[in-house]
């Protein structure tokens, strides 16, 4: 129904995109196309950029969580968080956790691909195995572990005739948060490196092949030159990712900082500060500060992607 | 890249003999899979157990007998069906919502020209830095402004502002030849007719990546249901997993059948529509390449 | 393309419509499947943090109630213990979608701006279904009203106390006459007893839990025997920190010394401590609500309050209370029946009691049936001298106070850090809380930051 009222609407336009030359068409100004990402656009300014502005102003205020009577501080917030020891413990947390899963995530996944990929027999069985974990809601994976990990009667334990108290011991729960997120991520990146090894055209390995290369041969100089991309990719999304763990690291620990505060996340302080603590303020400084972190993490890439293109030429 | 570049097939030829290679990949696929699959199993297991059993030491695999009490119990509770329902109608939402506006500003940023398209562009890409994990606090309080806390709109509509969706299919849009288009506007056809009867039925694969992929992250989203939905009502099936306790403690047989009721769907989507899913994931993450 | 394929696609477009459609009205309505099932007169959304044999009990008193007032339907939803409960609390008040009815601890209540996130009670309608200030300690009444209004209805007072095996102490010889454990006055001697009771314990087991990886647990204890030792917090004025780091050491290096010269094992922190109780450990230390568990379990037990190791008896005590969250239109049928549940759960408490919380209703305080119950009457007196956190802003159960110190003095528990580093770093964490503006006011403690 709204499609024929928006296009009465927009009929007298019609006479000019009749005639569909570029130049005609960029003269229209914004009425035409603009309709197209209206609504999108305002989806994205009400619920991203608005936030983001927000936050911008929330964090050079001491506003609460009820949402009135907020005073202007300057950059109080800010000072305070560059000087809090339990900031710089969150982002060290968050940081090593990011630390240990990239590059064990980036080598599983490319090594359940090449599996699957030469498996020539039930390829949907595989893919289906191996990317199952990730259809779980986090707080449900999580909870499986935590069930998991439990020292008395859990199965990682009985299965290996260990006694490590996971969960509870300091030297132990990142690392538990850390295997659980290998299993229930690890499919994601399967799917990506899959995709770019099937991607790969054949006759290069014919070629190889015919010259007497071994399989060795052609795996150091076809298929990993080849996945060069997908790894960046790989290592990108993971982390960025990985930066924003939250999920799994509260639901395991009970969203308890786990034991003696070793596994509060970046994300973790922040809900904590302005949810818990009814520190908006503070929290929206906290905010802002991770969002230049995670740009520049982008930017980054982008960087380094820009460089290794000039360079390849 | 165009779309089915992205979709991985499954090769149709003539079987190969079993080659000793052959057998020794299966094999090892074989115990891979019983890694990856052994905590689903224990899960399943655990969940028909009775609660005492399921928390016996030494703990065991199978159950010694077999109930369902777990099962009938959830379901009695009301709770799981209740959230289970709310799932359903949030992700729902999210993923008709997405597929209606991405669809239309990936088209418009794609193949109509107005002014300020450039920056707008770039300002729809910065956005892909942004999330609820990151800045979760000003849109909690940007929701509560509105007074949409602990409501469906306050979940909903913050989901559906998806910069990379947005990407995936102005990417694929770009792909479409202009011809198509031309002969249609020659035939007097307008942009919005052409949208809707060219466009959209051409780009039926890529639209149902991004509503399955879409789908699957609002099913399993957390963190923003968390913050902005205190009410048991209203919560997702993962938020009310994670935070709505039992009132009897932590019963592990219950929270095992819980669980996989959560994943139970995603599952059976998966197992039907393997193809688009994998189509789905790799090309909206390949789209960022 | 065939027509069945095309009938097929025809009822899979109608499903999914209709799945659409009806997502959309679902969220048009905004309400949730229960509350839409819902005919009764009024419904009230009650929230709690009860969960094991408190849950238990919980779920009785609201079914008895249920039964009682059929008019009524009583939604009631347990979430996770702790920061997480008071941050779905706060968080639904602000946003204006607060319960009619909540708990909360006592001590929590201060900070949690009464006013803002919390509606007074209405003192007539708790008058009409039986409830009156003369049937509560003073003390306790005391704490619940904030600028002249109850913001508060006390259900208990739980406090933390020290579970002993009679048939292991027995064997070891440290019962008293009277069957219940021997008296100690100093460290050495609760030590000494440790050392009897180990002998006496079946190998596998360790002599006490004590949750020695537990925050909130470690500073409970800490909150007591530093209470013992006579030890201050903070000045009148809240201005400056009198925090005494030579007594907080003495209390770290007492707790360091059950791993320490073992007789805690570092892997039987947590829950584990009432396992091996259970299974024949003597000692475990526990809050007041594990009564139920080992009542079940058929343990033969006694319960005294923390032992008085530093002279003074004293034992960390905080109190269950029934609030109501704001709601800017509260007032109609779901209030008066918030009222109405919470004068009924205060006045029926007595499976409350026999749950290990020591009852707030003095009528039922005072009734034969309470003081005939076993343990609780052994540790009733556990009231009278509470140790509790200091009166500002930031304490309470897990509080931000106990948040930031908790785990300082589980590092040194657990053995990770110094006993005196670790009382030094507790004196610098209490300095910064004390300097830290109120979020909801913008006051510091000593500017009274909400409170009264």
């Amino acid at each position: 129904m709204t499609t024929t009222s928006a296009e009465t609407v927009i009929r007298p336009a019609r006479a000019h995109t009749a005639a569909p030359t570029a130049t005609v068409r960029r003269k229209q100004g914004f009425q035409h196309g603009g309709w197209f990402v209206a609504p999108f656009l305002a989806l994205f300014a009400l619920f991203v950029i608005w936030p983001l502005l927000r936050g911008l102003y929330l964090s050079f205020t001491d506003a609460n969580i009820s949402g009135d009577g907020a005073s202007f501080v300057g950059l109080d917030n800010y000072r305070e968080a560059l000087d809090d020891p339990l900031m710089w413990d969150a982002l060290g947390h968050s940081a090593w956790f990011t630390l240990l899963v990239v590059p064990c995530i980036t080598v599983l996944a490319f090594l359940l691909a090449m599996l699957a990929h030469h498996i020539e027999r039930g390829k949907w069985l595989w893919r289906l195995c191996f990317f199952l974990p990730f259809l779980l809601p986090s707080t449900v994976a999580a909870n499986l572990w935590q069930w998991l990990f439990n020292p008395g009667n859990g199965m990682i334990n009985h299965v290996f005739g260990l006694e490590t108290p996971w969960l509870t011991d300091k030297s132990y729960a990142m690392l538990a948060i850390v295997i659980t997120t290998l299993w229930w991520t690890v499919g994601f990146s399967f799917l990506l490196y899959l995709a770019a090894l099937q991607g790969i055209p054949a006759h290069l390995y014919e070629a190889a092949k015919l010259d007497g290369a071994n399989a060795w041969h052609r795996m150091v100089h076809i298929t990993l030159p080849m996945l060069r991309n997908i790894t960046g990719l790989v290592i990108a999304l993971q982390i960025l990712a990985s930066l924003q763990v939250f999920d799994q690291a509260v639901v395991m620990m009970d969203f308890a900082p786990g034991p003696e505060d070793s596994t509060r996340t970046f994300v973790q302080y922040t809900l904590e500060e302005g949810f818990t603590s009814y520190r908006v303020g503070y929290a929206s400084a906290m905010s802002i500060i991770f969002f230049v972190l995670i740009a520049a993490v982008a930017l980054a890439r982008m960087w380094l992607l820009r460089n290794r293109e000039e360079g390849g030429r | 890249m165009s779309s089915t570049a992205a979709q991985i097939r499954v090769k149709s030829r003539t079987r190969r003999p079993w080659t000793p290679s052959q057998i020794v990949l299966t094999l090892l696929g074989v115990a891979v899979s019983a890694v990856i699959l052994s905590p689903l199993a224990w899960a399943l297991f655990t969940s028909l157990k009775s609660e005492t059993e399921a928390v016996e030491v030494p703990t065991h695999w199978l159950p010694k007998d077999w109930t369902g009490q777990a099962w009938s119990a959830i379901f009695e509770n009301g709770n799981i069906t209740n959230w289970f329902v709310n799932s359903l109608v949030v992700s729902v939402c999210v993923t008709v919502i997405v597929l209606f506006v991405s669809a239309l500003a990936g088209y418009g940023f794609a193949r109509t020209e107005f002014r300020g398209k450039g920056a707008l562009m770039g300002v729809v890409m910065a956005g892909l830095m942004i999330s609820p994990a990151v800045l979760g606090v000003p849109l909690f309080t940007t929701v509560q402004q509105m007074g949409m806390v602990d409501t469906y709109w306050g979940m909903i509509l913050p989901q559906c502002a998806p910069a990379a969706m947005v990407y995936i299919l102005y990417k694929f849009f770009q792909g479409v030849p202009r011809e198509l288009e031309e002969a249609a506007f020659i035939d007097g056809a307008g942009r919005w007719r052409v949208f809707f009867t060219v466009i959209l039925p051409l780009s039926r694969p890529s639209l149902a990546a991004v509503g399955i992929f879409t789908f699957i992250s609002s099913w399993n989203n957390f963190l923003w249901p968390y913050m902005v939905t205190n009410n048991p009502d209203l919560m997702t099936m993962p938020n009310g997993i994670a935070t709505v306790m039992n009132s009897y403690g932590i019963q592990w047989a219950q929270l095992m059948a819980g669980g996989l009721t959560a994943g139970l769907p995603l599952i059976i989507v998966f197992v039907f529509f393997q193809r688009q899913i994998v189509a789905g994931v790799a090309h909206t993450g390949l789209a960022g390449q | 393309m065939g027509r069945p394929g095309l009938n097929r696609r025809q009822l899979l477009a109608a499903a999914g419509g209709l799945a659409v459609a009806g997502s959309f009205g679902f969220a048009a309505l905004g309400k949730g499947a229960d509350a839409l099932a819902s005919g009764a007169d009024a419904r009230v959304r009650y929230w709690n943090l009860f969960s094991g044999g408190d849950g238990y009990n919980m779920i009785a008193m609201l079914d008895s109630f249920r039964k009682d007032n059929p008019g009524i339907d009583v939604k009631d939803s347990t979430l996770q213990w702790g920061s997480p409960f008071y941050t779905k609390l706060a968080m639904a008040a602000a946003g204006n979608r607060a319960p009619d009815l909540g708990v909360m601890h006592l001590g929590r209540v201060t900070g949690f701006s009464p006013g803002r996130l919390l509606d007074p009670w209405d003192l007539g309608l708790l008058a009409k279904y039986g409830v009156r200030e003369e049937d509560f300690n003073p003390e306790l009444w005391k704490r619940a009203v904030i600028d002249g209004k109850l913001y508060a209805l006390p259900l208990d007072i739980h406090v933390q106390l020290c579970f002993y095996r009679k048939d292991v102490l027995e064997k070891a010889g440290l019962l008293g006459d009277d069957g219940k454990l021997v008296q100690v006055t100093s460290t050495d001697e609760w030590f000494d007893v440790l050392k009897e009771a180990k002998k006496a314990t079946k190998k596998g087991l360790q002599t006490i839990g004590l949750w020695h990886n537990d925050q909130n647990f470690q500073w409970w204890f800490f909150v007591a025997f530093y209470t013992q030792l006579g030890g201050t917090w903070f000045d009148d004025s809240s201005t400056e920190v009198t925090f005494d780091t030579d007594k907080a050491t003495q209390v770290l290096e007492f707790l360091r010394r059950h791993i320490a010269d073992g007789y805690a094992d570092p892997g039987y922190g947590g829950a584990a401590g009432a396992e091996q109780f259970v299974n024949g450990s003597p000692f475990c230390w526990e809050g007041n609500w594990s009564v139920p568990v080992f009542d079940t379990a058929k343990v033969e037990y006694g319960a005294t309050p923390l032992p008085p190791v530093f002279g003074k008896p004293a034992t960390h005590a905080e109190s269950h209370s029934f609030v109501l969250p704001h709601q800017s239109d509260r007032g109609g049928a779901a209030n008066e029946a918030a009222h109405r549940l919470a004068a009924y759960v205060v006045q029926h408490a007595r499976q409350w009691a026999a749950g290990g919380h020591i009852p707030a209703y003095t009528p039922t305080l005072s009734s034969a049936a309470y003081q005939e119950l076993q343990p609780q009457n052994e540790y009733v007196t556990a009231m009278d001298h509470q140790a509790t956190e200091p009166k500002v802003w930031f304490a309470g159960s897990t509080g931000i106070l106990a948040q930031r110190v908790g785990p300082i003095v589980v590092s040194s528990t657990t053995g990770s850090a110094r006993p005196e580093a670790v009382a030094r770093r507790m004196k610098g964490a209490l300095t910064t809380l004390l300097a830290m503006k109120n979020p909801m006011d913008g006051r510091t403690a000593a500017q009274g930051g909400a409170v009264a």
